[in-house]
């Protein structure tokens, strides 16, 4: 049981002109679950393998416990580090290769016997035990790797992507087992993905990164509806949030932003939250909603300033909900962040925002309850929950406070 | 196509005809290569079995009914000590493979590993590999030399250390691409585990490029089995030869009478290591050749 604090970690790799890692603070409590999360090559993973001591620290401090570890190999820092590839001892049966830290340790065999067979009862390995790793499902390789890290009982998890080379179904089950796994067990873990679904249901507190520099921490909830900048507004949510180009003006004392000629009115209650946007007055601005925050219900003056008006491009109905593409005649945001996370999902997303980008079309997602009847080509009325409105600096990406 | 021929019936059966039409070429033509090259080694053994004067007549059919041992017994218990020479050619060769492998494993650790790249690295192993152009012949004198100012002339050590040093190219290219096909995760996971570096090469890296080291000492074994320039320069004192210079010995020890029944029984003698090792290790052999190479 222990705390892991980073301070101002940086990493330069030998012959790279820019940090990997650049001045990373963190501090992760005894027993909490801790999710890295970022696009590939943010260096994420070279953060958790300089906790672990495969990767020199090139500045900075990293204590763990009590200890100051910076310059302790990996085999005193009393962790076990779960990969991506579960690099698994080819030559062990499953047995030994849970074994092997525990012969290391020079625990005494009967010590060693009963905790690998309790493990082995905890992940469903008793029947397996004197199989090689080669004879064995992804799934169970993936148990097998858990249960080295588990018997050894160290002060900390480290889980470099461990269900990325599992199939979608597997996955998910062995996501929820390893969050429940993590609960029992009470061991400080830092888990690194890519994935904002896996952070989001398994992370105590996630830290996202971007380019090797920290852009916030804080819990699930916290990350959804207070994101920071545009980065993590972006990242966090999926469908992820829809984003516009905008502008505000006073309109009876209320603040209007203007999506598309249709005013949304901004809730007194965010005006006081949020003084800042008062500055923001005449001036673009770029407001992000969040796809849950749409319903669809009829016209109604009544509501004005809480409606858009939209058609229907495309249905995707999911059964739990469906979600609904509309175009918005507004020019999408193309910042560094929109491409940087477009990229980071392929080509083709990539390619689908610079397209969108050239013809100015904005393409919004709507999710609505399932029972709503809408079929593409409708034009229909949204309600937004315009509470739940997030604003960012056009400028910066920063969340305008 | 082969998609298409598996869905509809005819064209099934029509595939499996072909299939088994070029099987037939395939083993067939095996058959005969195999022959070709088992036929001189089938006759040498056959002929080791015969009495000395009818080895050099012209083969007849009656000769199968007087097969004999004479010619084993006599090398055995005879006053050339084939025995000896065989024991010294085992201490050779075991000493040149173990060696070998032990230098080129710890070489290839070495050169192999990603985390002891160092500047210069590639130009230290390519140089090694140039070492495998120059031939033995070329540098004979200046090792006579050298190895008569360390007093290992006459001494097997000194041989075995000779042939461990013309081994240990291949030996050293075979094992640095065997480390480097092993995933670094699998090296990081004992550390964390716990291991020395020590311990890590020998309890994780090591079983996982057995093929390459088989393959090394294989090599090394053929090689110090069968050399003979070096032996035959380096050895004089006659207790000390090696098989190939002891054969030598019986053909022309006898000022121009050749037992020609107890050289060819020596070379038998002498092909029945190489063999029984090829076979044994021909699994690992093959996986430790072509380990690397695609990769590079």
């Amino acid at each position: 049981m222990a705390e892991i604090e980073l301070s101002h970690i940086d990493k330069l790799y030998e012959g790279a002109d820019t940090l990997t890692v650049r001045d990373l603070n963190l501090r992760i409590a005894d027993g909490e679950f801790m999710v890295l999360v970022g696009p590939s090559g943010c260096g994420k993973t070279t953060a958790l393998r300089m906790v672990a001591g495969l990767e020199e620290i090139t500045d900075g401090e990293l204590r763990i416990g009590d200890r100051v570890v910076n310059d302790m190999p990996p085999r005193e820092r009393d962790i076990a580090f779960v990969f991506q590839n579960y690099a698994l001892y080819p030559h062990m049966n499953v047995y030994d290769n849970m074994a092997f830290g525990l012969k290391l340790a020079k625990v005494d065999k009967a010590t060693r016997d009963k905790r690998v067979r309790e493990a082995a009862r905890t992940l469903g390995l008793e029947e397996y035990l004197h199989r090689k790793p080669r004879a064995l499902s992804g799934g169970q390789r993936q148990r097998v790797a858990m249960g080295r890290a588990i018997v050894r009982e160290p002060q900390v998890y480290l889980m470099d992507e461990p269900l990325s080379n599992l199939d979608a179904k597997l996955r998910v089950s062995m996501r929820a087992e390893l969050a429940k796994l993590q609960r029992d067990l009470n061991v400080t873990t830092i888990y690194v993905t890519h994935d904002q679904t896996e952070a989001m249901t398994m992370g105590d507190r996630i830290a996202v990164i971007r380019g090797g520099e920290l852009q916030q921490v804080g819990s699930p909830t916290e990350l959804f509806n207070r994101p920071c900048n545009l980065f993590v507004a972006q990242f966090i949510g999926s469908p992820s949030m829809n984003l516009v180009e905008s502008s505000l003006r006073w309109e009876h004392d209320s603040l209007y932003a203007d999506i598309a000629g249709q005013p949304l009115l901004i809730d007194p209650q965010t005006l006081s939250e949020r003084p800042a946007l008062r500055g923001y007055a005449d001036k673009p601005l770029i407001v992000g909603i969040r796809p849950q925050d749409f319903e669809v219900g009829t016209a109604d003056t009544q509501r004005h300033g809480c409606q858009l008006r939209a058609k229907v491009e495309l249905v995707e109905a999911l059964g739990t909900e469906t979600n609904v593409h509309f175009c918005v005649d507004a020019p999408p945001v193309i910042t560094d962040e929109v491409l940087e996370l477009a990229a980071d999902l392929g080509k083709e997303e990539a390619a689908r925002v610079e397209r969108r980008a050239r013809e100015g079309r904005n393409e919004f997602i709507a999710r609505i309850d399932p029972k709503t009847q809408v079929r593409a080509g409708d034009t229909i009325t949204l309600s937004v929950d315009t509470a739940q409105m997030h604003f960012f600096d056009p400028a910066t990406g920063e969340v305008v406070h | 196509m082969a998609s298409v021929a598996v869905r509809t019936g005819p064209a099934r059966k029509k595939t499996r005809a072909r299939v088994s039409t070029s099987t037939m070429i395939y083993v067939s033509t095996g058959v005969v290569l195999s022959l070709l090259f088992l036929l001189p080694l089938l006759w040498a053994v056959f002929r080791s079995f015969q009495p000395s004067g009818d080895i050099t007549a012209a083969p007849n059919a009656k000769d199968l009914s007087h097969l004999t041992t004479a010619n084993y017994s006599g090398l055995i218990t005879g006053s050339i000590h084939i025995l000896r020479y065989v024991a010294n050619s085992l201490i050779v060769a075991g000493g040149t493979a173990v060696l070998t492998a032990v230098l080129a494993t710890l070489a290839g650790y070495g050169l192999g590993r990603t985390r002891f790249r160092f500047r210069g690295s590639g130009a230290v192993f390519a140089l090694i590999l140039v070492t495998l152009m120059v031939p033995f012949q070329a540098v004979v004198t200046p090792l006579f030399l050298e190895l008569s100012f360390l007093h290992l002339l006459n001494s097997l050590i000194g041989l075995i250390l000779f042939y461990s040093t013309f081994n240990l190219p291949f030996g050293v290219f075979v094992m640095r691409n065997a480390f480097s096909m092993v995933p670094n995760e699998l090296e990081e996971a004992a550390y964390c585990d716990g291991a020395t570096v020590p311990r890590t090469l020998r309890s994780v890296l090591l079983p996982v490029v057995v093929p390459g080291v088989a393959t090394t000492m294989l090599y090394a074994f053929l090689f110090a089995w069968t050399e003979f320039l070096g032996a035959l320069t380096f050895i004089t004192n006659i207790s000390k030869l090696t098989l190939p210079v002891a054969l030598l010995n019986v053909e022309t020890g006898t000022f121009g009478q050749v037992n020609f029944g107890f050289l060819i029984a020596g070379a038998v003698i002498a092909m029945v290591p190489c063999a029984v090792l090829y076979v044994a290790l021909q699994r690992f052999y093959i996986t430790g050749i072509t380990a690397g190479g695609v990769k590079g």
